[in-house]
């Protein structure tokens, strides 16, 4: 989850996540060098005390600062488009999941042995024991084996809301009536934290995604244990 | 940017840039420096004009930290690449060894 005061990404779970925070260091340091130059050119101008009150054109600057933007787009563009079809790539899913959302909770269907469904509410405030992270805790958790292709069939009930996890790198809009599919790979264990990304009323903050990614014997143990108590 | 490995806090650069954890930013600013010493030191060396040799400095600079960033940013990413195959080569090969899917069984046609 975030930490105080985070300003930049949490880190990654998934590969997709990863080169989506190495996509997101290159564009940066090209606006950095860009915000530089145009600091530098400020600073330049107003420092100066020539003036040239007769200039009409210069083709040569005007080439450059028509070639150099595009020159800069291009080297953008090209990491960016790769990301973008990396996201899209069909990868053969081992397992499907069904993230549903309501007002306000989120419901996870695992049908594709067994019929296991289960709903995933915000754990209280006043109920949550120390260590627990605040309107972010729920009673179930969406359990994943880990480096197994996960799909995610998204939809809702009632109003739009979305399924998003910043660290799978995930995020997935909810509309009723509509089924929409986002995949990903969970590299390592752990437990990550989301929350629902569209306005859908009064309790929309308070509706909370947590996916917990653990080896598949364990998961196996996890499903075993929830079809007993289901 | 994201820290990487539990290291601990990085210098970040107008509060933004991490430059310690992100990789290949240090390098590339450090290059970056260098450069634009040597490009304003060269030229106020070769011309005498103050003021242009600041101007080529900030340019040197910016061109060098692009290039050595461009260059270790494309290395790193053939480099990840190249690992995530691997990985997923030694996978195949625990789970499919014996079997007619293991991946260093020469494929032989019927």
């Amino acid at each position: 989850m975030a930490h105080p005061a985070q300003m930049g990404f949490q880190d990654a779970a998934t590969p997709v996540m990863e080169e989506l925070l190495h996509f997101h260091d290159h564009a940066l340091m090209i606006v950095y060098l860009i915000s530089t130059m145009v600091f530098y050119i400020i600073v330049a101008m107003v420092t100066t005390e020539l003036t040239n009150k007769y200039i009409l054109d210069s083709q040569e600057i005007e080439i450059m600062w028509t070639a150099l933007p595009a020159i800069i787009l291009v080297l953008i563009a090209m990491p960016s488009i790769r990301v973008l079809y990396l996201m899209d790539e069909i990868n053969d899913p081992h397992l499907t999941i069904k993230a549903m959302g309501h007002q306000w909770y989120w419901s996870y269907e695992y049908t594709d042995y067994e019929n296991l469904t289960f709903d995933s509410y915000m754990t209280p405030t006043q109920d949550l024991t120390p260590g627990q992270f605040r309107l972010l805790e729920t009673d179930h958790r969406m359990v994943v084996p880990t480096d197994a292709p996960i799909r995610v069939l998204v939809s809702a009930e009632d109003v739009l809301h979305s399924w998003a996890v910043p660290s799978l790198g995930v995020k997935m809009d909810a509309v009723p009536g509509r089924l929409n599919q986002t995949a990903f790979i969970a590299s390592r264990a752990g437990v990550f934290y989301g929350q629902c990304s569209e306005i859908c009323g009064a309790n929309h903050s308070f509706m909370p995604i947590v996916v917990e990614a653990v080896p598949l014997e364990h998961f196996e143990i996890w499903t075993a244990m929830m079809m007993e108590d289901v | 940017m994201t820290e990487e490995g539990g290291k601990g806090q990085g210098m970040k650069l107008l509060g933004i840039l991490d430059v310690q954890n992100t990789p290949c930013a240090r390098e590339s600013l450090l290059y970056g420096a260098g450069g634009s010493l040597a490009a304003g030191l060269l030229h106020f060396l070769a011309t005498s004009r103050v003021r242009r040799s600041y101007d080529v400095g900030a340019a040197g600079f910016i061109l060098t930290t692009l290039g050595s960033w461009l260059y270790c940013r494309y290395n790193r990413a053939k480099l990840r690449i190249q690992q995530r195959v691997i990985q997923e080569g030694m996978k195949n090969k625990v789970i499919y060894e014996g079997t007619k899917l293991d991946p260093t069984q020469k494929k032989t046609e019927d």
